[in-house]
């Protein structure tokens, strides 16, 4: 016995519908993101929207890949051990992802742009091996940022965990290319999000240096990809 | 005692669930449910984390059958095949739903609003005693649910089993 949705609302129109119940947290230039209530718990919706200057039946197969990719990686994550927030459901007809909030927790961003330096050693050594992990799992992240990443307190305050988020461009690869492309793509972001931490970031690579069996070709390519430019992976 | 809770997404429809243990009737519910006589989906607890997996997989059946997109022929047997980790839907009852000689089952009902009638004439139907739906937990076959889901102690150090088990439910279909 299907309950009778009013005619105004066809099938595919109830996320969009809900969401505009919800807080709106971020509009980026793929999706917008929401937080929420979803079955009595706090969760996240990322709605990918429509482009509207791209080709309707490409805009639609490339979006839908996009958050297939996105919730793919984020599983092959959690079962290596990496934190990433758990997926509850996923709606294909209007690209939305329904995740897990993250309580407690700020972006990596935020948390250095508030902290001194001296004080960031453990957080740099942190996302050395964080990546380190990911890396050796073939994942490409794709979007490298400080605010893809989450810092999020524990309840009895033992320390903090990293938690990786937005793996929309992400994919799979075992290419030391495309991980030394990961890593440029967060050195910029780094470097140009906050001023004078060169050194910092010699640390982070240092501890995915030791943490990673992989690292040092994938260190190699990474020079290799600095000398020669941005974002530009020459393979294919 | 029980648990219900109304679908944010599909304000029309509220799951409910409840719990029975020392069923004496599990044949003949099974039987009835085949039948469509008892308007619910039967459900072996013994696989179940928590009641939240439930819902997680109400919310995608109701969705699918709005959507006409179900991947079984009723909505109480598109809730026991979410609850799978694979897209094998014999293989989901079998695990999934209730068996002959269960001595407990887990009874879930889609409905509207207020239909506390409809929800005592479904649990008159069960020979066993009610105990509150959160008991689930002391159910559960963590062993067998970590073996069937295939979760590695590893992803365990990143999120709970019941994280582990719904993101499985939730990403199935691509993966």
């Amino acid at each position: 016995m299907a309950v009778q949705q009013p005619d105004s609302l066809t099938p595919s129109a109830t996320v969009p519908q809900f969401l505009r119940g919800a807080e709106l947290v971020k509009q980026g230039a793929e999706a917008r993101v929401y937080r929420t209530q979803f079955l009595g718990r706090p969760t996240i919706v990322k709605e990918r929207f429509s482009k509207r200057y791209r080709h309707v039946a490409l805009d639609e197969k490339l979006t839908r890949r996009r958050t297939v990719q996105e919730v793919r990686s984020i599983l092959r994550c959690r079962r290596a051990g990496i934190p990433a927030p758990a997926v509850y459901f996923v709606d294909y007809t209007s690209h939305c992802i329904f995740l897990e909030e993250i309580l407690r927790s700020s972006t990596v961003r935020d948390h250095i742009a508030s902290t001194q330096q001296s004080e960031l050693e453990q957080l740099a050594q942190q996302v050395g091996q964080i990546l380190a992990k990911m890396h050796d799992e073939d994942v490409i992240h794709g979007d490298l940022t400080t605010s893809n990443m989450l810092l999020r307190r524990s309840p009895e305050d033992r320390g903090s965990d990293l938690v990786l988020i937005d793996f929309g461009l992400s994919y799979i690869s075992a290419l030391p290319e495309d991980k030394g492309v990961d890593l440029y793509v967060l050195e910029k972001a780094f470097l140009s999000t906050h001023p004078h931490t060169e050194a910092l970031f010699q640390k982070l690579l240092k501890s995915y240096s030791a943490s990673s069996k992989k690292s040092s070709a994938v260190l190699k390519k990474l020079d290799e990809v600095r000398l020669r430019g941005r974002k530009r992976s020459m393979v294919g | 005692m029980n648990l219900t809770q109304e679908l944010e997404l599909f304000p029309d429809h509220t799951v409910t669930q409840m719990l029975f243990k020392e069923v004496k009737n599990a044949a003949e519910l099974r039987q009835s449910a085949v039948d469509g006589r008892i308007n619910g989906a039967l459900i072996n607890p013994t696989m179940l984390v928590n009641p939240f997996q439930v819902l997680v997989a109400a919310n995608k059946a109701v969705h699918l059958q709005l959507i006409g997109k179900m991947k079984t022929r009723s909505l109480n047997s598109e809730i026991i095949f979410n609850l799978s980790p694979t897209n094998n839907i014999s293989e989901a009852f079998k695990r999934f739903g209730t068996s002959d000689g269960d001595e407990s089952v887990m009874l879930v009902v889609v409905h509207c609003k207020n239909e506390s009638q409809l929800l005592e004439d479904i649990a008159a139907q069960v020979d066993g005693r009610q105990v509150p739906v959160e008991d689930v937990s002391w159910l559960s076959d963590l062993a067998k649910i970590r073996k069937l889901f295939k979760v590695a102690p590893q992803e365990e150090t990143c999120g709970t089993l019941l994280d582990a088990v719904v993101c499985r439910m939730a990403i199935k279909d691509v993966m």
